[in-house]
């Protein structure tokens, strides 16, 4: 098939590099925790530098309840069903991480005003498939998988929601947990019949803020998990040990044929990479290790606290956040055994390094990020989890979120922090809210997965 | 029914009556009082509110350490009134609920229950 075909999105990652520019934008933004009763909502950014309203937030859905915690989202079909002509990238599905509603977001009937198509029932998804805390999305051909990180009372591991292309609950899609103790991320790989999943902690556990001294009490995740993904269960874990505390975001390459991975250790601050070697098994190692610093007043050394990881199109390029330090850095993975740093940005963080960026006062640091398909633009947003911002940086209460794009240099590395752009959530009509995930509505980074 | 007297500090001293069998999230809601809200088991902090006078039943929440109910703090969507109380309602009230970990640490008897050790001496 080639790129004259029917369906949703690029018939190879070499194509999607080639699309056109992105114009829209979309993130969520949360009230849930700021003491503004307001529903979180999805905003819509205008990124194209010739329209009047560019780097301006331009349109707002609220979804209908209040305190959803709206966190990370995904598409209802993606690369993935490209050769298939009646599929289309039509609905953005939200899951409010508290309310544990599924809001399914119409962007295709007017892209700059998304609309509410269908909301699914947080308790429905409790009573028919005993799960709670829903994280990450991903669809595969028509059938779309949500991972969820608690049962219904908030325990872990939870589980993976089964959704059919009318947003049905199908029911749970493993047919095993296994021995896995946690849930989070997962990404998979359909030619190598590969699924990687990582772990965070119990909704009960990491809801309520962080507590450090719980991740030596084995309320955090250190495991990677590799899945028979035909036969939907975990078939090999990796213990990460203290190299890999709270391992959260895992992509693979976007070159469908490659088994290379990567996940980002959050506490830890270090990049695990895996690859499946010439004697056919899954090896895994530290790639990156992000030192701690110490803050001149605090009695323990800081880590970086990288929350997030994102892999270039092209697969050259991994992208990293240290929200605590409050820097973004690039680096060159062409030997993803040997790791090049080629670029490095601060915005925010507790080091003091950043407080403003384009006359805006930074509160919380680097934290999601999106990256555009031609590689050149990255959107970088500030808060990661209401409780845990509350913690870290409770001056977001009254400054909000910022939304930041750094421009990258796909050829030689390089990253700088664009001055024309910065959309400031401090001055959002409601009061101050806080942006997290962004997503493109023709598809971006990290959504899409070749067959 | 046994019925309580709420008073919220934080909205100009209003009262409410409750009874003292129903958690006081669905009590105090029922009668208009603007609350956040999630999980409603007791899992995810977004309810808690602050504790100034009086005593409540609160065995089934799981979202507190030991620090945070030491502050006085109380999850509503569990918690059930045991006599007439005080309270601060809302993200006002909590001052002391959120604690930068790094800075801050706990020491084992202020963990969560089912983890901390009593404390020495
Ligand atoms: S609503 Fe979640 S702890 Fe009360």
């Amino acid at each position: 098939m080639d790129g004259a075909c029917c369906g949703p999105g690029y018939a190879s990652p070499q194509e999607a590099i080639q699309a056109p520019r992105e114009k829209l934008l979309y993130t969520i933004a949360i009230y849930t925790g700021t003491g503004i009763q307001k529903p979180d909502y999805l905003a819509t950014v205008d990124v194209d530098p010739e329209s009047p309203t560019y780097s301006q937030v331009i349109h707002r859905l609220e979804m209908p309840g209040i305190g959803d915690e709206l966190h990370h989202m995904g598409w209802n079909a993606c690369s993935s069903c490209h050769d298939d002509g009646s599929m289309s990238r039509k609905y953005l599905i939200l899951p409010g991480v508290r309310s544990n509603k599924l809001h399914i977001v119409d962007t295709a009937t007017d892209p700059r005003a998304p609309r509410l198509h269908k909301v699914v029932d947080g308790a429905e998804i409790k009573a028919k498939a005993d799960l709670s805390g829903p994280h990450t999305v991903h669809c595969l051909g028509s059938e779309i998988i949500i991972s969820f990180l608690g049962d219904a009372k908030g325990e872990a591991p939870g589980g993976y929601l089964h959704l059919d292309k009318e947003f049905n609950i199908v029911g749970r899609w493993e047919n095993s947990m296994g021995d896995i103790k946690f849930g989070y991320d997962f990404w998979y790989q359909p030619r190598h019949n590969v699924m990687v999943s990582s772990e965070w902690a119990a909704p009960n556990t990491f809801m309520p803020g962080f507590d450090l001294e719980e991740v030596g009490h084995l309320k955090y995740g250190r495991e990677l998990h590799f899945w028979d993904f035909e036969k939907r269960e975990p078939i090999e874990s990796f213990y990460l040990g203290e190299d890999g505390l709270l391992p959260l975001e895992v992509k693979f390459h976007h070159d469908p044929d490659s088994t290379h991975g990567f996940c980002g250790a959050a506490l830890s601050t270090n990049v695990i990479h895996w690859w499946k070697d010439s004697d056919d098994a899954w090896k895994w190692e530290k790639i990156i290790d992000v030192e701690n610093e110490m803050h001149p007043e605090w009695p323990i050394p800081l880590p970086g606290v990288m929350s997030a990881i994102l892999i270039s199109m092209d697969d050259k390029y991994l992208y990293l956040n240290n929200w605590l330090h409050g820097d973004m850095r690039q680096y060159d993975i062409s030997d993803p055994h040997n790791p090049k740093l080629t670029g490095q940005v601060f915005m925010g963080g507790l080091l003091g390094k950043a407080p403003i960026v384009n006359g805006v006062e930074v509160a919380g640091g680097p934290q999601m990020f999106q990256l555009s398909l031609d590689g050149r633009r990255l959107y970088v947003t500030t808060s990661l989890f209401s409780t845990w911002d509350n913690q870290f940086y409770p001056e977001i209460r009254e400054k909000g979120g910022v939304m930041v794009m750094i421009d990258c240099d796909p050829e030689n590395g390089g990253m700088k922090i664009n001055e024309d752009f910065i959309v400031d959530f401090g001055k959002e009509p409601n009061g101050p809210s806080r942006c997290h995930e962004s997503r493109y509505p023709g598809g971006d980074c990290t959504s899409d997965i070749w067959l | 029914m046994t019925t309580h007297t709420v008073t919220i500090s934080n909205r100009d001293g209003a009262t409410f009556e409750v009874d003292a069998r129903r958690p006081l999230l669905d009590t105090l809601r029922e009668q208009g009082v603007d609350l956040p809200f999630g999980c409603k088991y007791g899992g995810c902090i977004t309810c808690a509110a602050k504790l100034k006078t009086g005593t409540v039943d609160q065995r089934r929440q799981v979202a507190l350490n030991n620090r945070q109910i030491a502050n006085g703090y109380v999850i509503l969507c569990v918690a059930r009134a045991t006599s007439d109380i005080t309270l601060d309602i809302g993200v006002e009230s909590h001052d002391k609920l959120y604690r930068n970990p790094f800075l801050d640490p706990l020491k084992p008897h202020e963990l969560k229950a089912d983890i901390a050790t009593p404390k020495e001496g």
